[in-house]
């Protein structure tokens, strides 16, 4: 049995696969693409709130929401302006892969290739005997558990939330009832996109920031939304607690190998259950 | 009277120009310095890039110096010229810039190179006879790509493992009492190399633990959890600085606070530390130390040390914040003394086989000390440089001396 820090470990690095998945579950579920620079707005966010705090002077929660709706319009633009332009999903899927490089280099150009950190915000360890945490990531607990629980409201609660879920499970008919589907794909996506600059945010704190801080949050969450089905909100969630906790667990037992095992337990998963865990479960 | 007058006026004047005519020239004024090429490969862009761009200031300013004085080969002086090309840490970045600098550039040495492309650079210079100075790696020895009869124009000036062995003997020598260093490396970094490094820690007694992580690693803690379970204390990175940090900063999350952290490779700038890990996790930080006017068993020309000095104070002005980075002292211009005393003594700027016969062996003396190239003792090679083996910790916000433990070549 691993000690206490593993478990720890895996709960928090699943609250982030979690969020990064949702958001693009959500994008996928309405827009029928996979957002290739979702990493990258991840990234945005960690960037957008580095500055805030440290040159604004914004407190760190406020930070973090005001980034979440900066970026929310970044990816309403990017919807506007480049995906809705581009025709056909393999074109749509070549463009935000450019995007990928494009946010890189974009950032790189404007803030430098310098690892920076926000090691100042909720410094403290909390001491439980066995294991320890730091505020920091146990921020990113709080964090998790406020956007999985609004999401679950706006979801199951609002007239939004039915919209998108009507929508996603069957657009014609939605926008026989009068949906605009078009205004919904670009609140959906300003809303994943805002999910990921404020997990972003939240792990700003946690891991050094610099532009190229995107790229494995974003094949961490391909792979939880893999493993609990593309589509599948319920799915990301899942995925997303499975890949945190077999990560730290595997690692912990098999070092290096565990790479190797999670990569084959997805071609596994791909073998005997393409959909994924939960797959299609919003349609 | 007035025809004796003109005379007199004609023979002064002539004198005056027959005068001016024959006195001794100012040999410096007239003389033009001739301009040798250098090309230096290197990550300008990606994650490696910090890497490459926080050389270049320092680098540029010790030149400038360098080329004042110049260096005389043949009754002639000559100055040096470099030119770098992006080679983005890649293999095929490697190839490119490579191949730029050799056949467009025209740069007729390579130096100063540290990527993780060695195979790529060194096949491009060995096929056209250009002497390139670089670091050992795995690929770098015997059992990786390096085979001193296929690549007799690569001269390894900055030892990568062995300089990893000596920063492990120095963290051993200032702590004494420490349990057990953990080596932290990725799988990158998986390679024979490591066998010359794991034989030599065997022999000196050494007690260590190797972990080996995947690439882009970003949670550490099963990782040092497998430290604190093999007994370790001390962790210490081979060159990556993301994991360094990484690593520096979870540990004191997990309450291990009273683990020395660090890596090979410079400190780059301890408030990147202490910005990303926090100011008390971020103490006593190891890294490489190059301050040549620090060196305590390392004996340095004190005019080599006085010229980085001065480098280290006209970058603090120009970049308006005080430099504290130094490894650029153990690369570009270390290649550069090796190369400009090679062609001294071989009386030639052209003939890279008499370059080469003069650094085989030779003994130079350059920024990081006065060493000899080991003679075929390392890796069969005839040319692998010493270095001073010099540690240092972060200190409050500053970059202090540790410990230092000179290279021996390996058997």
């Amino acid at each position: 049995m691993p000690p206490a820090a593993i478990w720890v470990d895996g709960l928090i690095q699943s609250c982030i696969y979690m969020t990064m998945a949702f958001g693009m579950v959500l994008v996928f579920s309405i827009l029928g693409i996979l957002n290739w620079a979702h990493g990258q707005f991840y990234m945005l966010g960690a960037i957008a709130v580095y500055y805030a705090v440290t040159a604004a002077g914004i407190s760190f929660p406020v930070s973090i929401l005001l980034t979440g709706l900066l970026i929310a319009g970044l990816g309403i633009m990017v919807k506007k302006g480049i995906i809705d332009r581009v025709q056909g999903d393999l074109y749509v899927g070549v463009a935000t892969i450019s995007l990928i490089f494009f946010f890189e280099g974009a950032a790189n150009m404007v803030v430098g290739m310098e690892d920076r950190g926000l090691s100042m915000v909720l410094i403290g360890v909390l001491d439980l005997g066995p294991f320890s945490v730091s505020y920091q990531k146990l921020a990113v607990l709080v964090f998790t558990l406020v956007v999985m629980i609004s999401m679950y409201i706006v979801l199951n609660r609002t007239k939004i939330g039915l919209a998108i879920r009507a929508a996603a499970q069957q657009p014609v008919a939605a926008s026989l009832y009068g949906i605009s589907v078009e205004r919904l794909s670009l609140v959906v996506m300003g809303i994943g996109c805002g999910l990921a600059a404020m997990a972003g945010g939240i792990m700003a704190p946690i891991y050094p920031i610099n532009p190229f801080m995107g790229g494995i949050p974003m094949i961490m969450s391909l792979l939880a939304i893999v493993i609990g089905g593309i589509g599948s909100l319920t799915g990301a969630i899942v995925g997303g607690l499975i890949l945190g906790f077999l990560n730290s667990v595997i690692a912990y037992y098999l070092s290096y190998f565990s790479e190797v095992v999670l990569f084959a337990l997805v071609i596994f998963i791909l073998l005997v259950r393409p959909q994924g865990l939960f797959g299609a479960a919003l349609k | 009277m007035k025809k004796w007058y003109s005379i007199a006026t004609m023979v002064v004047i002539t004198a005056m120009v027959f005068g001016m005519a024959s006195a001794p020239k100012p040999a410096q004024a007239a003389e033009k310095p001739i301009i040798i090429k250098v090309g230096t490969p290197t990550p300008l862009s990606g994650p490696a890039g910090p890497w490459g761009q926080i050389g270049i200031a320092p680098s540029e300013a010790w030149l400038a110096l360098f080329n004042k004085e110049g260096f005389k080969v043949g009754g002639k002086t000559y100055n040096f010229q470099i030119v770098r090309a992006d080679d983005k840490n890649t293999p095929e970045g490697g190839t490119a810039a490579a191949k730029k600098l050799i056949y467009e550039d025209k740069c007729k040495f390579i130096v100063s190179h540290w990527s993780w492309n060695f195979p790529s650079v060194s096949a491009v210079a060995n096929q056209a006879k250009v002497i390139y100075l670089t670091r050992t790696g795995n690929e770098a020895v015997p059992g990786g790509v390096y085979d001193p009869k296929k690549q007799p124009y690569t001269v390894f000036a900055n030892p990568s493992h062995e300089e990893f062995i000596s920063d492990l003997f120095a963290i051993a020598e200032a702590f004494p009492n420490y349990k057990r260093i953990g080596i932290n490396d990725s799988t990158i970094g998986k390679g024979v190399g490591w066998d010359y490094v794991d034989r030599e820690c065997d022999k000196a007694g050494l007690r260590y633990h190797h972990e080996w992580y995947p690439p882009g690693t970003q949670d550490f803690t099963p990782y040092l959890t497998r430290y604190k379970e093999a007994g370790c204390d001390i962790i210490y990175g081979a060159g990556d600085v993301m994991a360094a940090m990484l690593v520096t900063k979870q540990r004191w999350e997990m309450g291990l606070k009273t683990w020395r952290t660090g890596t090979s490779g410079g400190i780059l700038n301890p408030m990147m530390y202490i910005s990303v890990c926090g100011m008390e996790a971020s103490q006593g930080f190891m890294g490489q130390y190059f301050a040549n006017w620090d060196f305590k068993k390392t004996k340095v020309d004190p005019k080599k040390i006085k010229r980085c000095q001065e480098v280290m104070k006209i970058v603090s002005k120009q970049q308006g914040t005080p430099y504290t980075y130094t490894a650029w002292i153990g690369w570009f211009p270390h290649h550069i003394e090796i190369l400009a005393q090679a062609m001294q003594r071989a009386g030639t700027v052209d003939d890279p086989d008499a370059i080469m016969a003069a650094i085989r062996g030779g003994t130079f003396d350059t920024t990081i000390g006065k060493f000899t190239f080991s003679g075929a003792k390392t890796y069969g090679s005839p040319i692998v440089f010493g270095t001073p083996g010099c540690m240092s910790q972060i200190k409050g916000t500053k970059e202090v001396y540790l410990s230092e433990h000179p290279l021996a070549a390996l058997p």
